[in-house]
């Protein structure tokens, strides 16, 4: 279908390849005289390893470690930070930490290999909560009392003369729990020599990431590894980071079999061993004048990180600037801190650290706002922040917030004020509201100063391909980019080429990540495609450009002042709940949304956006438990960890504003993350009203609420 | 390691499994999922295995001269579900049981001889006083459901019998109700279950009975709790109420989450109980028929 308008409506470009099962996923792909590999992990959550036994393994067979790391290479996975280790050696710091990579040709004799290997531990004890982490319980993981990261942020007033002079103060601690990613694809990855490089295959949301991750491994440079997305089956943040650790050991494990060799998780080792949302507590004093008007908001944030800081130091940036929600109040101090635990390292999940606040503050001024009386929506809204307003960093919103417009369509649509006077308290009905943002791109100033994302066209006669290292991972990348070069072009979408990226043929544009996408990665291609039109004429040629930071966005990385973020999204959403009294069965009978998100590059992508974000943040606020015992996780199949079907949530009213952002392609910002932001709070919201309950930690699956009811 | 057979015959069946001890594996959505190995492996229990889904035999739901229905073993959850000569509770569960493709492939003789206290189909035919019909090469025995799960995962199968079918006999309750509560609204393993059923004629309650699925070890029927109801006048029933709770509450022992399954066991029981009381239109309590 030829179309090149902004505002038609598209079938997806993967559509079709994915629905009849031709898509080449990395479990699909085969070598000659290839490998197949195992990873052998720790069992136990906290130890030193005594002996490491290894059966006689046959001809053709390999067991990796630590020892085959050449002298000139580093045991670390460069993610963010360089602390993740690529095999334990001497000692193990969570439940399933690499420890081998077990290969060979038969995937039977590997199986029974792998039961006849034997390892010998001391164990210590671990510290798996929060508070296990701060009562440093076993001894410290990490310095002298586990933080691993920390920073504060300061708005307004002295905290302390606030809380001296206000009439009241409501604290609270508000918590959530591990969220397991569960992609439809699990992990995979095939590594493989081709003249005389390594290339890696892998599932992944950033080619990049992973080269430079594990380059250091051989003491060679990024440049000196091929890497070559194969199509992702999801992602969600779950393979941002997280390829890395299966790519390093096979990178280590070719290095000396020189033999194609395959990686697949299998479902379970998905659930049990790979990454999850940071688990939070998060603690508010609110001083409160007589008639409940907030004069300033103490915030101390807990993330769980795990026993690797990875990326969290950024996932609980985002979290601090997060934690005042869409409000504007006097004063705020906001502390964050990552604490260390000897469980599986937690990293990046769609919404990057900012769902956990804002699902905490959300709740809170609901709890306040109910305290006083007032209909939390109402009460909520009278601290939406506006135009020029100013962030919890002293930064200031630059573009028209339309919240007040977002929350009357959403109310109208769903006839809020109405049902909230008829359920009342505890009817077994009840309807709840939540606001909610997310900052587009990277936190700070990671776009300018450390990702200097480029993007590339190239023309060969009247086709334009287009060069990224951008991901699709089921998001509707490939098309949605594809949309906004032909548009720039004016050509026809047919005429463009957007192929799963190889890092040896396409710039750096950036990882796949933060929302980013359409919003950077999308304006550099159409300032290609401008140029590149106004060339047309000179035959075949390229185009590259690099990320230009639109003036007027000040920021102190060491201070953490300024404008965190260029630009966010915004959300309202409603959520109508029927309560079984008998059973505490949760049926959700309306969902209402309404987002601003510039302007949408292709409605039918961001419908599925928003239906697929607003599910999975249903999901995480209803019934997805991943329960954490003694360092093991407790849920290992799709049957104990369970995520909504089409059965679980109605029908959903969208609604949209339209924003233009002045330095996004056709107006866009970045959408993927906002629309999981925020209806889990509304979900709680409504639940809380229909019964008459507190709820202070998500999830709450019946059970849950039965606890509630007891407390209530 | 066990060995694989495909018997073609009921008898070869028979003698495979009084010889070999070869259990039978029909849908296979137990056995092949509880001994999975990984990608590209074969699951390899180290039992011997047989196939034995081609044994027509053990097929078709018929019912019998004194009204009762036989189940074969092989039927399938999406057959159960769509035979109307199958009794409401049953189908209701076996609608209800994982997704479209698990119920077209797991059979009631794989859900009977699993014996998980989850298990969906065991709770109602329980409550059905549904008896299972076991086959050896030495003959047929009959024995109550109820008796034959013995607890989690233990059954008092025989190593050298395979279940046949299942009797259900006939009934006519006034009143029936049936709960799963799942961890979501569809292809979800049971939180907790209850069928309850009851039968007023004059006033008085000539039939009441419960069971529980997912609150112990195995179903939970308790006739000493029933037979505090069986037989009182419907006017009495609301001052019985309390104790019968209180002797339902001690009959069921849930391992986790106690206070939840405890509760709303207690809660499905009183619903129905107060339908009973309120002279309800006759038929389901609870929730719209199939």
């Amino acid at each position: 279908m030829p179309v090149n308008c902004i505002d038609d409506k598209v079938v997806r470009v993967d559509a079709e390849a994915k629905a009849r099962g031709e898509a080449k996923y990395a479990s699909d792909l085969s070598f000659p005289d290839m490998l197949y590999a195992r990873l052998i992990r720790s069992d136990i959550p906290r130890g030193t390893i005594d002996e490491i036994s290894v059966p006689e393994l046959p001809e053709g067979y390999y067991f990796i470690t630590a020892k085959d790391i050449p002298e000139n290479g580093r045991n670390e996975l460069w993610m963010i930070a360089k602390d993740w280790r690529c095999f334990a050696d001497g000692d193990v710091r969570y439940v399933g930490e690499t420890i081998g990579l077990l290969a060979g040709p038969d995937r039977n004799m590997l199986d029974y290999l792998e039961s006849r290997i034997e390892i010998r531990y001391t164990e210590r004890e671990a510290a798996i909560t929060i508070d296990d982490a701060l009562a440093v319980k076993g001894g410290p993981i990490v310095g002298e009392d586990n933080v691993l990261c920390s920073l504060f942020c300061e708005k307004g007033e002295k905290m302390q003369s606030i809380m001296d002079r206000a009439d009241s103060v409501f604290t609270e601690t508000l918590e959530t729990g591990f969220q397991e990613h569960v992609h439809l694809e699990t992990n995979g990855a095939v590594i493989t020599m081709e003249n005389g490089k390594y290339v890696i295959y892998i599932s992944a949301q950033c080619p990049f990431y992973v080269r430079k991750s594990v380059a250091g491994l051989l003491g060679l440079t990024p440049e000196d590894i091929i890497v070559r997305q194969t199509t992702t089956g999801g992602a969600f943040g779950g393979k941002e980071h997280f390829p890395d650790v299966l790519a390093g050991p096979l990178l280590v494990a070719e290095s000396v079999i020189r033999k194609p060799i395959k990686l697949i998780f299998t479902r379970e080792e998905d659930m049990l061993f790979s990454v999850k949302r940071h688990p939070s507590k998060v603690t508010y004093r609110t001083a409160l004048d007589k008639e409940g008007n907030i004069l300033g908001i103490d915030g101390t944030i807990y993330y769980n990180c795990g026993a690797y800081l990875s990326s969290s130091y950024v996932v609980l940036q985002r979290g601090v600037f997060h934690a005042n929600g869409v409000y504007d109040f006097p004063a705020t101090y906001l502390k964050g801190v990552g604490v260390a635990t000897n469980t599986f390292p937690s990293d990046a999940f769609r919404g990057f650290g900012a769902p956990q606040t804002l699902f905490a503050i959300e709740t809170h001024l609901d709890h306040i706002a109910r305290k006083f009386g007032f209909d939390p929506a109402e009460y909520k809204s009278r601290y939406f922040i506006k135009k020029d307003g100013e962030t919890v960093t002293n930064g200031h919103i630059v573009e028209d917030v339309k919240l007040p417009e977002m929350m009357k369509k959403i109310a109208d649509a769903s006839d809020y004020f109405r049902k909230v006077k008829e359920y009342g308290i505890g009817s077994g009905k009840g309807i709840g509201m939540s606001f909610y943002n997310h900052g587009g791109a990277f936190t700070g100033n990671g776009e300018q100063a450390i990702i200097k994302a480029h993007a590339r066209l190239v023309k060969t006669g009247d086709r334009v391909r287009i060069e990224v290292g951008s991901t699709e991972m089921g998001q509707g990348f490939q098309t949605s980019l594809r949309k906004i070069v032909a548009n720039a072009l004016n050509i026809d979408m047919d005429q463009v080429d957007y192929d799963n990226p190889d890092t040896s043929l396409v710039p750096d544009s950036g990882p796949t990540a933060a929302s980013r996408s359409t919003m950077v990665v999308g304006k550099i291609a159409e300032n290609c495609a401008l140029e590149m039109k106004a060339r047309w004429n000179e035959g075949d040629f390229s185009v590259e450009k690099e990320y230009e930071h639109p003036d007027g966005h000040p920021w102190d990385q060491a201070t953490f002042r300024g404008d965190a973020y260029l630009g966010y999204g915004w959300g309202a959403a409603c959520v109508e709940v029927d309560v079984d009294k008998v059973t505490n069965e949760v049926k959700t009978t309306g969902i209402w949304t309404c987002h601003d998100i510039g302007h949408a590059i292709d409605e039918l992508i961001v419908h599925g956006q928003v239906n697929g974000g607003v599910i999975q943040s249903l999901g995480y606020a209803s019934m997805e438990k991943m329960e954490n015992r003694k360092g093991h996780f407790r849920q290992s199949s799709m049957s104990d960890y369970v995520i909504p079907t089409s059965m679980d949530f109605p029908h959903q009213e969208w609604f949209l504003v339209d924003n233009p952002y002045q330095w996004g392609p056709q107006g866009a910002k970045g959408m993927g993350e906002l629309v999981f932001n925020g209806a889990d709070a509304a979900y709680v919201d409504a639940v809380e009203r229909a019964l008459g309950i507190t709820v202070t930690k998500i999830p709450i699956p019946p059970e849950d609420i039965e606890e509630a009811l007891e407390n209530a | 390691m066990g060995v694989n057979y495909v018997p073609e015959t009921l008898e070869e069946a028979l003698l495979l499994r009084k010889a070999e001890k070869a259990v039978p594996l029909a849908g296979g959505t137990d056995i092949m999922v509880q001994h999975r190995r990984g990608l590209g492996l074969a699951p390899q229990p180290d039992f011997p295995v047989m196939i034995i889904s081609g044994l027509n035999e053990l097929r078709g739901i018929k019912k019998l001269d004194d009204g009762s229905v036989e189940i074969g073993a092989l039927s399938t959850a999406a057959e159960i579900a769509a035979s109307e000569l199958v009794p409401w509770h049953v189908r209701k569960a076996a609608s209800g049981m994982g997704a479209i493709s698990l119920r077209n492939s797991a059979t009631i003789g794989g859900n009977i001889g699993n014996g998980s206290p989850k298990g969906d189909l065991p709770q109602p035919l329980i409550l059905l006083d549904a008896e299972v019909v076991l086959l050896s090469f030495d003959g047929e025995r009959r024995m109550l459901l109820d008796e034959f799960i013995i607890g989690a995962k233990k059954t008092a199968l025989r190593d050298d019998e395979i279940i046949k079918s299942v009797i259900i006999p006939p009934h006519e309750f006034t009143y029936s109700y049936y709960r799963k509560i799942g961890m979501r609204r569809a292809n979800a393993i049971s939180k907790l279950s209850l069928s309850a059923a009851c039968t007023v004629k004059d006033g008085v309650i000539s039939d009441f009975r419960a069971s529980s699925g997912a609150a112990g070890p195995k179903v939970i029927r308790s006739r000493e709790a029933e037979s505090m109801i069986t037989r009182k006048p419907v006017a009495e029933l609301e001052d019985i109420v309390p104790d019968f709770l209180a002797a339902w509450d001690h009959a069921i022992s849930p391992h986790a989450m106690p206070k939840y399954r405890r509760n709303t066991t207690a809660r499905m029981l009183t619903e129905f109980l107060e339908a009973v009381i309120n002279g309800a239109e006759p038929g389901i309590i609870g929730q719209e028929a199939l």
